[in-house]
């Protein structure tokens, strides 16, 4: 214990680190979701080919090795373009930017499965009663499709959102430092290895019992006037 | 068309988000571990420590480049260097055929030597005269095993699956001395309870067929002049008495054990 207040601005920083990467990722793969759901319901057979794409691919394939591949792959893809055109010589990737994009890519591809479930579970006569009453496309959204989705999605995304969480405990191998990463560093300077992953384990536990509170709050907000049979 | 602007545009902005300006070529950059002690390893505040940093700091003195560590977790280290996140590791990475491969080293910057442990005062000595007919554990594989092979052929050699196996047969008296790393051998077993009886037997055991060329900095693959640079400061802070300064924070012998390989 005495240990672990030794090195709590260590894993203050890592607590931090991760939070950080956790929401900015989960921006990155709403923006993804969204517009894949709306590729994949579209009309344009190329937005539903592509966004088919998207999913199969990115849903396949281990998260380590896409981001891996981003990050070292990337990054020797990137100089060696930079040294054949002669544009610039060496970029960094930086393991932020890398690791919140691989992952809020890789969680975009579920949430694309997830909002497009929300909104196909939306009856369809409710948007055709939209449109026959004159509404533009924006306020049908904003109005109809928006705050059922939302409702629908939550349950998905609240599982998304957890497994987004523990996945971002991946980017320590590009060397970022986020909780795993300090907590490893940590037990492996002080030979104390166990302390440190207990700790991190009631950190990560921590993380999600509060997801889970605001997003059951969340739950409750959007499901207001909807009854339940009892 | 407004929409390939649009996508050229966009992409454009987030390569210059996370594109970083170079500045590789002034500023030496080195990879270290910083969860490895007493080598590399992390304080409380975060700041890294260890033999492997104080060397690392040394060589960019010794060469007059500006260093900057870049902590790196192990398993990433050879594709980060391969990827320029960095331009040297000062990790304890020992020289190996199959990473000389994919990155070149410079000479080695220490080379804990093998050791035998007995217990203490026994009658027989270190040699190989002294071991015969002695049973000698070690742990299996290309290294000890090759050596005891070589060393004590008129000894019995026992072989074992894991170095902590011939610790613990060494103090039930199953085996009469034992051959292993002098660095592991002290902090893994002389240093415990169990090894309170025991201590070195005879000298340092080096030998590059069977235990290689040490542990070295590792560059890329065409950086001749950082990698002679660098083992050319190495020589240099042996000579000069910075490395034993080094080496005496943290080890009671010196680890550098002996010539260095490429003479």
């Amino acid at each position: 214990m005495d240990l672990i207040l030794e090195y709590q601005s260590q894993l203050i920083d890592g607590t931090l680190m991760t939070i950080k990467l956790a929401l900015t990722s989960l921006v990155i793969a709403l923006v993804f979701g969204l517009l894949g759901a709306w590729a994949k319901l579209s009309s344009n057979r190329l937005a539903r080919r592509l966004a088919g794409a998207y999913t199969t691919i990115v849903r396949g394939v281990p998260d380590l090795v896409l981001i891996l591949l981003v990050f070292y792959g990337g990054q020797v893809t990137l100089n060696n373009i930079g040294v054949m055109t002669g544009l610039w010589g060496y970029v960094e990737v930086s393991q932020f930017a890398a690791g919140a994009c691989t992952i809020g890519v890789i969680f975009g591809a579920y949430f694309t499965e997830t909002f497009r479930g929300a909104i196909m579970a939306i009856p369809r006569g409710q948007i055709e009663a939209g449109i026959s009453c004159g509404m533009p496309r924006s306020l049908i959204f904003r109005h109809i499709i928006w705050p059922q989705m939302v409702r629908y999605a939550l349950p998905g995304f609240t599982n998304n959102w957890l497994v987004q969480l523990k996945t971002t405990a991946l980017v320590s191998v590009i060397g970022l430092q986020d909780l795993v990463y300090n907590a490893f560093t940590a037990g492996r300077s002080t030979g104390m290895l166990f302390t440190f992953m207990a700790a991190a384990f009631v950190i990560y536990l921590m993380l999600t019992a509060i997801s889970d509170v605001l997003l059951r709050a969340l739950e409750r907000y959007y499901s207001r006037g909807v009854v339940r049979a009892r | 068309m407004i929409r390939r602007t649009f996508l050229t545009t966009a992409l454009t902005a987030a390569l210059a988000a996370i594109a970083i300006p170079a500045t590789a070529q002034d500023v030496l950059r080195i990879g270290v571990e910083g969860a490895y002690p007493p080598f590399s390893s992390t304080s409380s505040d975060g700041t890294l420590v260890g033999f492997d940093i104080d060397i690392a700091k040394a060589l960019c003195a010794e060469i007059e480049r500006e260093c900057e560590l870049v902590q790196q977790e192990w398993d990433g280290m050879i594709p980060a260097l391969k990827a320029q996140k960095f331009d040297a590791i000062v990790a304890s990475m020992s020289i190996t055929e199959e990473r000389k491969r994919q990155i070149d080293f410079t000479d080695k910057y220490y080379q804990t030597p093998a050791r035998v442990v007995a217990p203490k005062d026994p009658d027989f000595e270190g040699t190989p005269e002294g071991l015969a007919g002695k049973r000698i554990g070690v742990q299996r594989g290309a290294t000890h095993q090759c050596y005891a092979e070589k060393m004590f052929p008129d000894s019995e050699i026992v072989l074992y699956g894991s170095q902590d196996e011939v610790f613990r047969d060494l103090a039930l008296g199953r085996v009469d001395a034992q051959l292993s790393d002098s660095l592991i051998a002290k902090e893994g077993f002389l240093d415990t309870n169990a090894g309170a009886d025991y201590a070195f037997l005879g000298g340092d055991h080096l030998d590059i067929e069977c235990y290689g060329e040490g542990v070295g900095i590792a560059v890329r693959q065409g950086e001749e002049e950082l990698r002679d640079a660098l083992s050319a400061a190495i020589l240099a802070i042996r000579e000069n008495g910075t490395y034993a300064e080094i080496n005496d924070k943290y080890f009671e012998f010196d680890i550098y054990g002996g010539r260095p390989a490429s003479e």
